[in-house]
C-alpha cells in the first residue's frame, strides 16, 4: 500500500487531479498544487477558521483535513465564491461594512458567515452563533 | 472637526485593497515560494538557562531529504559577529554556547519539504549544563544570576553608551526622571498612598505568524519579510554582513497583522545567514505556537506612591517600574524610557520622581507591543487614582478634574501639553456611559459597577519618514513609501493625503509597497507615528510635486491659471506620453533629548497619544465571573482623515487590550511556557465582546499634524484595563492589583473581604 | 508529519484486517481532528491510519423502541447529531450542548465514536452520555461486547478499548420524563476548555428527585459519577433541601485537579454553585 495517491475532485466547480502524499493537508495541497492562497494555516488547531473550505458543502478546517479525503468530493474555496467579475454578496457586505483590517482571517470569516446564512437566512442580533473564527 | 469641502480628507473611502482581501488574493510573505527554496525548521532550547555542552545533529542530518543542519558555528563562517538588536547587540542568530530562555533557537534543519525538516529537527539532541534561572523581574534586579555576562549597547542608541562593558547585572537600562523635590512634596502632603500593580506577559499573536524569506546571490541580499520596519532591517542586515545598504533589498507586501511584534530583527538575520551558507533561497515560517518564543509584551511591577493634600491635589508622585525584558533586550530599553516618562500619568504634579528599569530574565524576549508600555503604566496609575479618591472620600471624576494636565501646563518631563484632549475625552466617555444616571447595583447574586480611566503616551522621537510621489506620463500617480500596511489602512490614508494636495481621487493613486530598492527611508510603522510623520512627508512630497508641475508649466510658457492637465504638459515637453514629475520630501519633527539625570526636556514628544475609557461590569459574586456589559473608548486622534478606518482602529485596539485585561496570560512553570497555543492562550472572539461597545474620537485638531491629524493605532489600549479594573472595584469594593482579571481572583478577593469584615451584611 | 499508509475499508471486517498488526503506529480514524492535532504536535507518528468513514454500518441514528434505546452509529458526526430530529425530540440535552461544542467545522467531521475513544476528560459528550446511562457496543475480529460507558474511560487519553476493537455504536436508553442538562463552566474566555462540566439526568416525581445521575467532568481525569451527591439528592425531604445537600456532598465527594482554569478550592465553589443552579432550573422546567 502506498503513501501517495492520485486524487480526483471538483475544485470550485472544475474537475481536477492531483498527486498527493497521504500526510498532506487540504491547505497544503490547495496552496502548493493549485496556488490558491485564500485558505491559510494560522492557529494550526482548527480554532481560528483561517483555513476554512467547504468539502461536499460542509465547512471544515483545511489545516486539519487530510487532502486524501477530498477524493471524489466537491471542494469550494473563497476563490470559488466570485462569479466572474461579481463578488458574492457576503464579500460585498464585508467591503461595504469595512469588516476587516489585515485580511488574513477574512476569507475564513466570509466562508463561515456564508454557511451561517444558509442555516439562518434572517439572523437577528444576539442569538446567532458564529464560533470558531478568530481575528486579531 | 469636519472637512465638508474636501475631496478626500475626512471621507470614509473604502480600503484600496479591499477586493483582494475578501477574495483571498492579497499577497503575504506567508505564501511566498521561490524556485529552489529551502524551508528551515528551528530546533529550540528546552532549558531556560544553560550552557550548551554538545549538539548532536547526526540523526537529523541523516534523514532522507534533509539538505543541511546548521548551528552557530556554521553561521560564524559567513557572519563573523552574529549578534543583533536595536538597543543591544545581545541576540545571537543561533544560540552561542549558551541558551537564555526555553524556546531559544539552537539549530535549523533545511530541506525542500517542510515536513522532512520538521521531522528531522525533532531528532536533534542537545546536552545542557543547567544553570540557575532568574525569571521574575524583582529578583532580576538584585540576583546573582546574570543572563548576560557583559552588556553590549548598539551604536544606534546613544542613551545606552554609559552601560557599555558593564558586568554582573541584569539591569539593561535605568531611566530616570526627576522633577522638583519629591521627598519635600511627601512631607507637605496630608495623605500618602502607595500601591503596587503587576502586568502579565502576553503576546501579539498576529494571524499571519512570523515569516521571512532570504535570497542571497551574487553578493546581494533580497529579503521578503513580514516586517513593519523594512528600512531598519536593511540597515541591520547590511551591518551584519558588512555590505553597503544598496546591496540589501527588503520587500514587504501586506502583513497579516503586526502590532509591534514584526519589528527590528526577528527571523531576517537567521534566514539571511542560512541563504548565505547554502546559496539558495531560505524560508522560515513560524507556527502559531512558535510565535510565543519570538517576542512578547513586557510584564512589569509598578510601585506608585503619591502625596496628596486633603482637598485632593496631587503634589508628589514617586514611580518605580521594573520591566521584565526577557532574555534579549530587543527594543525594551526604549519601552522603558518612553513609557517611563509618562508613567506618572496625565496629571499636573509639581514633584515627580521616576525610576524605570529594563531587566533581563530567562524568559522569551519582550519587545514592542501596541501601546509600548503605556497600557501597563496606565493600569497602575489609573487604579491608583481611583483608590486615592476613595481614600479621600472625593468623587473620582472630580479628583481627576482637579489634577488632569491641561494644554499649556508642563508634563513631568517639562514638555508643555498641547493638543492633548484629556478632559474632553473623559467627558465624552462620561456622556456615553450615562454617568449621571443611577446604576442598579445589586440583583440577586449580581453586583454591578462602573469605572473610568484616562491615559496618555509620548511618541518615540526623533524619527524620520521620507516619501516619493511619482506622476507618470498620463498624469496618474504612484506613491512610494516605506509605511507598511498591516491592516491599519495606511495605504488608503496616505493616498488620501497625496490626493488631497494634488486634487486627485485617492482611489486612483497606486501605493507602491515597501521595497528598499525603490521606496525611501522610513523609521518604521510603529508607535502611532505613521499618520503624523509619514503623513507629513507625503503631504510635503505632494506639495513638492505640485511646485514642480507649476514650474514645468512656467517653463513651457503656459499662462498662469490655464490649468492644463499634467499629461498635456509632459506631452509638450517630451513630444509624447513620457517622463515623470517626482516630488519628494522628508520629515523629522523637532525634538530635545531629555537630560540623562533628570529626564527633563521642553520637547520630548512631537504629539501626545490620548485615550479614555469607561466600563460597566456585572460580577456574579458566587462564581466571581466578570461580564463587561458596556465598554466605551474615546481617543484623541486629532482630525479623522478616514472616519471608518479610524473607528475600526480604535475598536481593534480595544479588543486586543480587552484580551490583555481579561483572558490572556502566558503561563510559565519553572521558566517553561505551558500554554503557547490558541487552545490555551485565549484571545477575544465574537462571544467575548461587550454587549454595548462604543469606539469614538473627540472633535479636536493636532495643529502640527497633516490636515490636523495624529496617530490612532494605540490610543484605545491605554486606559481600557484600568476602566474595567475600576468598574470591578466599584462593583465589589475591592481593587484587584494584578492583570489579568479573573473570576478566581475576584472570588478570592471577595472571600478575603468577607473574612476581614467585622460587619454583618 | 511523516508519510503513512491511509486505508479506507468499506466493511468493518476489512477494518479489523488492517488493524490486526498490533502496532502502536496503526490507528483507526473517525473524523480525524484529534488525531491530526496529535500528529502535528509530533505526539503520534502513524505508520497506518485506518479511516472508518466509508463503513456504512457504522452510521445512522435509529430508534429501536423494542429494545428501548436509540442507536447511534460510531461514525455519526456531531453535525448529524446536532441536526437530528430524533435527538432533538428525545435527548434535547445533546442538541443544546452541540451549540457550544468546539465549532461547526469540528462538528462537521468529529464522530461520536472517535470522541469517546479519544479519552480526553475535557470533552462535552462523554459525561453527557454517562448521565444518560449509555452503553457502548464494541466489536472486534473475535466478536462483540457491550460495556457501560463509564467503564470505557480509564484516565487521561486512556480507555479500556483494546487494540483491534472498534466502537460500532452507542445505545442511549429511551426514558420518558427524564430531565437532563449539561453545564459547561468556563472561567476564562466564554469559549474555552471547561474548568468543569456538570451533567445531570434525573426524574422529578411527587416533589422529589429520583434515579439521579450527577456526572462531573473536566476537573477530573474521566467523567465521574458523584454518588454521594446523587444519594443526597434522592434522600432529601424537600427539593430545596435535597439540592443544598447534593451540592455540599458534591464538593467533597471527589478529588479535583487544579489547572490554569482554576484551583481546586475555586472549582469546589463553582461545582457547588453551578450544580445548585442547574438543579433549580431543572425543577422549574
Amino acid at each position: 500500500m502506498s503513501v501517495s495517491r492520485k486524487i480526483r475532485f471538483s475544485l470550485n466547480g472544475r474537475p481536477v487531479v492531483a498527486d498527493i502524499m497521504t500526510h498532506e493537508t487540504v491547505v497544503e495541497v490547495l496552496t502548493q498544487r493549485f496556488d490558491l492562497r485564500g485558505a491559510r494555516e494560522s492557529c494550526g488547531q482548527g480554532l481560528c477558521g483561517c483555513c476554512t473550505v467547504y468539502v461536499n458543502g460542509l465547512a471544515v478546517s483545511g489545516c486539519l483535513h487530510l487532502a486524501a479525503l477530498m477524493d471524489g468530493a466537491e471542494v469550494t474555496t473563497i476563490e470559488g465564491l466570485e462569479q466572474g467579475e461579481r463578488l458574492d454578496p457576503v464579500q460585498e457586505a464585508f467591503i461595504s461594512a469595512g469588516a476587516f483590517q489585515c485580511g488574513f482571517c477574512t476569507p475564513g470569516f466570509i466562508m463561515m458567515v456564508k454557511k451561517l446564512l444558509e442555516k439562518h437566512p434572517d439572523p437577528t442580533d444576539g442569538r446567532v452563533p458564529v464560533g470558531g473564527v478568530a481575528g486579531r | 472637526m469636519s472637512f465638508t469641502s474636501s475631496r478626500n480628507i475626512g471621507r470614509s473611502i473604502a480600503r484600496l485593497e479591499g477586493r483582494e482581501k475578501v477574495t483571498g488574493r492579497i499577497e503575504y510573505v506567508h505564501h511566498l515560494r521561490l524556485p529552489g527554496m529551502l524551508y528551515g525548521k528551528i530546533f529550540r532550547s528546552t532549558s531556560p538557562h544553560a550552557r550548551i555542552v554538545s549538539i548532536d545533529t547526526s540523526a537529523a542530518a541523516a534523514v532522507e531529504g534533509v539538505f543541511r543542519v546548521v548551528t552557530i558555528d556554521d553561521i560564524r563562517t559567513v557572519i563573523p559577529h552574529p549578534y543583533y538588536g536595536p538597543a543591544f547587540h545581545d541576540q545571537p542568530v543561533l544560540a552561542d554556547g549558551k541558551v537564555r530562555f526555553a524556546g531559544e533557537p539552537i539549530a535549523v534543519v533545511l530541506a525542500s519539504d517542510p515536513h522532512v525538516a520538521a521531522q528531522a529537527a525533532a531528532l536533534i539532541v542537545v546536552e545542557y549544563d543547567e544553570l540557575p534561572a532568574v525569571l521574575d523581574e524583582i529578583d532580576a534586579m538584585t540576583s546573582a544570576v546574570c543572563v548576560h555576562d557583559e552588556l553590549k549597547p548598539a551604536a544606534t542608541f546613544p542613551d545606552l553608551q554609559h552601560l557599555k562593558g558593564r558586568r554582573g547585572t541584569n539591569i539593561a537600562l535605568d531611566y530616570k526622571l526627576r522633577r522638583g523635590d519629591v521627598e519635600e512634596g511627601f512631607r507637605n502632603s496630608d495623605h500618602i498612598f502607595e500601591h503596587t500593580f503587576k502586568n502579565q506577559p502576553v503576546m501579539h499573536t498576529p494571524m499571519e505568524p512570523f515569516v521571512s524569506v532570504a535570497d542571497v546571490a551574487d553578493g546581494r541580499v533580497t529579503l521578503h519579510t513580514a516586517s513593519q520596519g523594512p528600512s531598519f532591517v536593511r540597515i541591520e542586515i547590511a551591518r551584519l554582513l558588512g555590505l553597503p545598504e544598496n546591496r540589501v533589498r527588503v520587500k514587504v507586501p501586506y502583513l497579516g497583522g503586526g502590532f509591534g511584534g514584526k519589528l527590528y530583527i526577528k527571523l531576517e538575520a537567521l534566514v539571511t545567514a542560512l541563504s548565505l551558507l547554502v546559496k539558495r533561497p531560505v524560508k522560515i515560517s513560524l507556527t502559531m505556537e512558535e510565535q510565543f518564543f519570538m517576542v512578547t509584551r513586557h510584564p512589569c511591577t509598578f510601585k506608585i506612591k503619591s502625596g496628596v493634600t486633603r482637598d485632593g491635589k496631587i503634589i508628589a508622585r514617586k514611580c518605580e517600574i521594573i520591566w521584565n525584558g526577557g532574555a534579549y533586550a530587543d527594543i525594551g530599553p526604549r519601552v522603558t524610557q518612553k513609557a517611563g516618562f509618562t508613567s506618572a500619568g496625565p496629571y499636573d504634579i509639581e514633584n515627580v520622581w521616576i525610576d524605570s528599569y529594563a531587566v533581563y530574565t530567562n524568559r522569551p524576549p519582550a519587545g514592542a507591543l501596541r501601546g509600548f508600555g503605556a497600557p501597563q503604566t496606565a493600569w497602575a496609575y489609573e487604579c491608583h487614582t481611583d483608590m486615592i479618591a476613595d481614600g479621600l472620600g472625593i468623587d473620582k471624576i472630580e479628583f481627576r478634574r482637579r489634577n488632569l494636565l491641561r494644554d499649556g501646563r508642563p508634563q513631568a518631563s517639562g514638555t508643555v501639553m498641547k493638543n492633548a484632549a484629556l478632559e474632553q475625552a473623559m467627558d465624552q466617555v462620561l456622556a456615553r456611559m450615562n454617568w449621571s444616571a443611577p446604576l442598579n447595583r445589586s440583583e440577586g447574586s449580581i453586583r454591578r459597577g462602573r469605572g473610568v480611566a484616562v491615559g496618555f503616551k509620548g511618541i518615540t522621537s526623533p524619527t524620520t519618514s521620507v516619501a516619493i510621489l511619482n506622476l507618470y506620463g498620463d498624469g496618474s500617480c504612484g506613491l512610494y513609501i516605506g509605511t507598511v500596511d498591516m491592516g491599519q489602512g495606511s495605504d488608503t490614508v496616505m493616498a488620501q493625503i497625496a490626493a488631497e494636495v494634488l486634487n486627485l481621487d485617492a482611489e486612483n493613486i497606486r501605493v507602491v509597497h515597501p521595497d528598499t530598492d525603490v521606496t525611501p527611508y522610513d523609521m518604521g510603522t510603529l508607535g502611532s507615528r505613521s499618520t503624523f510623520h509619514m503623513g507629513t512627508a507625503v503631504r510635503l512630497a505632494a506639495e513638492d510635486a505640485k511646485r514642480k508641475i507649476e514650474a514645468l508649466a512656467e517653463e513651457l510658457g503656459v499662462p498662469p491659471g490655464a490649468n492644463l492637465p499634467l499629461s498635456e504638459l509632459l506631452r509638450r515637453k517630451y513630444g509624447m506620453q513620457a517622463g515623470n514629475i517626482i516630488g519628494t520630501a522628508s520629515f523629522i519633527p523637532a525634538y530635545k533629548k531629555p537630560d540623562t539625570e533628570t529626564g527633563q526636556s521642553d520637547n520630548a514628544t512631537p504629539f501626545w497619544g490620548v485615550g479614555a475609557s469607561g466600563a460597566e461590569v456585572e460580577i456574579d459574586i458566587e462564581t466571581g465571573r466578570i461580564t463587561v456589559t458596556k465598554l466605551v473608548n474615546v481617543a484623541d486622534i486629532g482630525a479623522a482623515l478616514n472616519p471608518k478606518l479610524a473607528q475600526i482602529q480604535i475598536s481593534g485596539a480595544a479588543i486586543m487590550q480587552l484580551g490583555f485585561t481579561m483572558t490572556e496570560n502566558m503561563e510559565f512553570q519553572d521558566g517553561h511556557l505551558t500554554n503557547g497555543s490558541l487552545a490555551d492562550y485565549k484571545i477575544p472572539n465574537l462571544l467575548d465582546m461587550p454587549r454595548v461597545f462604543i469606539n469614538e474620537w473627540v472633535d479636536s485638531r493636532q495643529e502640527t499634524g497633516p490636515f490636523g491629524a495624529k496617530g490612532a493605532g494605540e490610543s484605545a489600549t491605554i486606559a481600557l484595563s484600568a476602566a474595567i479594573g475600576n468598574a470591578v472595584a466599584d462593583a465589589i469594593g475591592v481593587h484587584l492589583p494584578d492583570l489579568p482579571l479573573s473570576a478566581e481572583s475576584v472570588f478570592n478577593a471577595l472571600q478575603r473581604q468577607a473574612s476581614a469584615s467585622e460587619v454583618e451584611a | 508529519m511523516n508519510a503513512f499508509e491511509l486505508v479506507e475499508p468499506r466493511t468493518i471486517e476489512d477494518a479489523f484486517g488492517f488493524l490486526r498488526d498490533a502496532d502502536a503506529g496503526i490507528r483507526p480514524m473517525g473524523g480525524g481532528t484529534a488525531l491530526m492535532l496529535m500528529m502535528k504536535a509530533q505526539l503520534f507518528t502513524p505508520a497506518r491510519l485506518v479511516s472508518l468513514r466509508l463503513i456504512d454500518e457504522l452510521k445512522g441514528i435509529r430508534l429501536d423502541e423494542a429494545a428501548g434505546v436509540c442507536r447511534i452509529g460510531a461514525m455519526t458526526t456531531f453535525s448529524e447529531l446536532e441536526n437530528s430530529k430524533i435527538i432533538a425530540d428525545r435527548f434535547p440535552i445533546v442538541t443544546r450542548a452541540m451549540a457550544d461544542l468546539a465549532n461547526v467545522r469540528v462538528r462537521n467531521v468529529a464522530t461520536v465514536g472517535g470522541n469517546i475513544a479519544h479519552g480526553d476528560p475535557h470533552l462535552d459528550l462523554p459525561p453527557i452520555w454517562t448521565a444518560l446511562d449509555v452503553e457502548v457496543v464494541l466489536r472486534s475480529a473475535a466478536g462483540r461486547r457491550v460495556a457501560p460507558i463509564q467503564d470505557i474511560f480509564a484516565g487521561y487519553y486512556a480507555t479500556t478499548i483494546s487494540d483491534g476493537e472498534l466502537i460500532s455504536e452507542i445505545r442511549v436508553p429511551l426514558r420518558p420524563n427524564r430531565r437532563a442538562t449539561y453545564v459547561k463552566v468556563t472561567t476564562r474566555a466564554i469559549h474555552d476548555w471547561p474548568a468543569l462540566g456538570i451533567s445531570i439526568a434525573v426524574t422529578v416525581q411527587d416533589g422529589r428527585f429520583k434515579d439521579a445521575r450527577l456526572v462531573l467532568s473536566a476537573a477530573v481525569d474521566r467523567p465521574t459519577r458523584l454518588f454521594a451527591a446523587e444519594a443526597a439528592l434522592e434522600g432529601g425531604n424537600d427539593i430545596e433541601a435535597a439540592i443544598t445537600a447534593a451540592a455540599l456532598a458534591a464538593a467533597i465527594d471527589v478529588e479535583m485537579e487544579s489547572d490554569a482554569r482554576g484551583s481546586v478550592d475555586f472549582k469546589k465553589q463553582l461545582l457547588r454553585v453551578h450544580l445548585t443552579r442547574a438543579l433549580r432550573n431543572l425543577v422549574r422546567e
